[in-house]
């Protein structure tokens, strides 16, 4: 039995390396805002924040080069709970968490908070309920946990194609939340922009797979948090005197809602399953911030939560990832760490939301449409905020605002210096490019693994599975690019429905596979194909309107339908075998050598082995 | 190295430790929303409650979810025999 030792094989000094490119970045802010008060051209400040962190991330990535497959595909299983779980955060927030929920919140108030609610409560089922399973089975991808756990390679190559959809969706929505915050910096079209930053995360990624994609992702995620917490801490000093934001916006909340009634912003209330997210356009503030289920009715705010919810726990990219820390114990504590930073994110954007409606409310609401403040104008011409009647005196109502673009608008709103603006917008990109490039490598490496080798032979040697990998990513990488450009559709949208499928179509097989013994492959495969279709055709049917709820919320039906499918499958067909029972009983225990490692050891000395 | 008699008992605490974390926390992530507006009424820290509950209470609940389980699951572990031998 081969244990490994924890304490080997973690770098003792990543806590000094990341300490220095902190600092690197602090200065390079610092030194940004030197050159604005000192007079240098705007373009060369903005050129300088889009290009010097994804430079920083380059050196990292391509300084993370990895041969051995264990390296590529795994991180060699040497990543401290920590810093997985950062990765984790802030891959599963995205772009859509930082200027998605942002804005939503900023417009529907209250009600967007049933995504904040999914991704603090995905995390929290990923951790209770596969990552331990899924760390001690120790697979690179999630199709090849599905075939080895099932012993049927039909089940991986179905997995294949059906989890592939979620993870294209999110490259699409994530690649044009970067497209868009990149767009902002550098002054060029959204597509443009989107095509050069998927290029960007999968160079960042292609020489050192997930190796690169980790360290990488790990200062991503560093100065995603940085962006953040910087003009949301220096308002909440300037409103509270206390820099914690998420404790002190409080009272901002009670004067928000008292000038609110005040202006008569009507209380509206939805259908029970009404879902009313707000668009990629500018969209009308209509509705109070505190008021629940005005937006998003009561139902759909419950289910949506536990959509979301199921959509992170089972999300393949996010999943895979718990497979580089040393052990079952690492990988639980990195999800606690996970929900740690989840959670002070989301209470970090609310936050945001308050204070920027506060100021409109404050500052442009009740006054005359002509005396308006000279931020408001500056967003009113680069077209974030649109006051749509022309009355004489605005009201909130009148005020339309774009969703994504309430991160940066806040800074902007303040009077901060155009450096702490441009900051926001590098922190969004960041955690975008953390997400884009964790889905690219991970349907890299479902297709090298699962498609290519998992079709021909699982003891291909090292260098031709991860030079496979390597073409697999920059084909990947081209496919995204079309899809970047050619989807027209929300961004919010399609991270949406990638959380519907992934919730339908993921969480039930893995459920099935890892707390249901009896589960065999025709379940598996009735799990994975009804929760798929159902949704699929949900989705259809309330796109074109002939059933009334919304698509965002056809995982609902698929996920339930999806257990029971595989359930009765798994009933009425014969039981799994005695090395199945073997491996999820192996499984559900945390000691002992990783099964995954174990059965390519022995694979490989058997094909070693004369005759 | 758990013995072949432990895995048993050691599944099933390891189902009811699942259970015992996770059923509180989805009966707060469906209650606590529902009742959100008719809680606002009353403040905790100059916060109105349901929105303090829904924003922060949830995140809260979810953070000492997680850090309840691993330790509790740990020590499941250490009790079964379950462990990893570092």
């Amino acid at each position: 039995m081969a244990f490994a030792s924890r304490t080997r094989l973690i770098n003792p000094r990543l806590g000094t390396y990341f300490g220095i490119f902190t600092a690197a970045i602090a200065a390079l802010v610092i030194m940004a805002m030197m050159f604005e008060q000192l007079g240098a051209s705007d373009a060369i400040v903005r050129f300088s924040m889009f290009a010097g962190p994804i430079g920083l991330y380059g050196v990292i990535g391509l300084g993370s080069r990895a041969r051995e497959v264990a390296d590529y595909f795994a991180c060699g299983r040497r990543v401290p709970a920590f810093f997985n779980g950062l990765v984790l955060a802030v891959s599963a927030l995205g772009g859509a968490g930082f200027l998605a929920l942002t804005g939503s919140l900023l417009i529907v108030g209250f009600d967007a908070m049933c995504l904040s609610i999914g991704w603090c409560a995905g995390l929290v089922f990923m951790g209770v309920l596969f990552a331990p399973f899924v760390r001690k089975f120790g697979a690179y991808t999630i199709p090849t946990f599905l075939g080895r756990r099932f012993e049927s390679r039909a089940v991986r190559v179905a997995a294949a194609g059906i989890l592939g959809v979620p993870i294209l969706l999110l490259i699409a929505a994530e690649a044009r939340f970067a497209g868009y915050a990149a767009a902002w910096m550098m002054g060029q079209s959204e597509r443009l922009m989107a095509a050069v930053v998927i290029a960007c995360a999968a160079a960042i990624v292609l020489l050192g797979g997930m190796r690169a994609l980790t360290w990488s992702s790990a200062a991503k995620a560093i100065v995603a948090i940085l962006a953040l917490a910087v003009s949301a801490s220096i308002i909440a000093i300037l409103v509270s005197n206390l820099p914690l934001p998420q404790m002190t916006h409080g009272n901002v909340v009670r004067v928000l809602t008292r000038m609110e009634v005040a202006q008569g912003v009507p209380l509206v209330l939805a259908p029970p399953l009404a879902f009313d997210l707000p668009g990629a356009g500018p969209e009308p503030l209509v509705k109070r911030f505190m008021q629940s289920f005005g937006s998003v009715g009561s139902l759909s705010f419950v289910l949506m939560s536990f959509v979301a919810a199921a959509g992170i726990a089972a999300s393949p990219g996010l999943l895979s990832r718990v497979g580089t820390t040393p052990g079952v114990y690492e990988a639980r504590k990195s999800l606690g760490w996970a929900v740690l930073v989840v959670g002070l994110v989301v209470l970090t954007l609310p936050a945001i939301a308050v204070y920027l409606r506060a100021m409109l409310l404050e500052q442009v609401a009740s006054h005359p449409g002509d005396r308006l403040p000279l931020w408001f104008q500056l967003l009113q011409q680069a077209g974030i905020a649109k006051i749509e009647a022309k009355t004489e005196v605005v009201k909130l109502a009148s005020i339309s605002f774009e969703r994504d673009a309430t991160l940066f608008a806040l800074p902007l709103a303040a009077g901060f210096p155009q450096v702490l603006v441009y900051l926001s917008l590098a922190g969004a990109l960041a955690a975008a490019l953390a997400a884009l490039g964790s889905a690219l490598m991970t349907i890299a490496a479902i297709v090298a693994e699962d498609v290519i080798h998992g079709l021909t032979s699982d003891t291909a040697v090292d260098t031709q599975r991860v030079t496979t990998a390597r073409v697999a990513l920059i084909g990947a990488a081209f496919v995204s690019i079309w899809l970047a450009i050619a989807v027209p559709a929300d961004p919010l949208q399609l991270f949406v429905w990638s959380l519907t499928f992934a919730a339908a179509s993921s969480f039930p097989v893995l459920l099935l596979a890892i707390w249901v013994e009896r589960t065999n492959q025709w379940g598996a495969l009735a799990a994975m194909v009804t929760g798929f279709v159902v949704t699929a055709l949900a989705m259809l049917l309330a796109e074109t309107g002939a059933i009334g709820m919304p698509s965002a919320l056809a995982g609902a039906i698929g996920l339930p339908l999806a257990l029971c499918a595989g359930f009765i499958a798994s009933k009425l067909t014969p039981a799994p075998g005695r090395n199945a029972l073997d491996l999820v009983s192996d499984m559900r225990v945390p000691g002992g050598e990783t099964l995954y490692d174990r059965e390519m050891r022995l694979l490989r000395l058997r094909s070693r082995a004369p005759g | 190295m758990i013995e072949r008699n432990e895995r048993k008992p050691y599944w099933r605490h390891t189902r009811t430790q699942m259970l015992t974390s996770l059923l509180p926390f989805v009966v707060a992530m469906i209650v606590l929303p529902l009742y959100a507006d008719a809680l606002n009424d009353k403040r905790i820290l100059g916060v109105p409650l349901g929105y303090f509950l829904v924003c922060h209470g949830l995140a809260v609940i979810a953070f000492v979810t997680i850090a309840a389980f691993v330790n509790r699951q740990d020590a499941i572990d250490h009790w079964h025999g379950a462990h990893e031998d570092f």
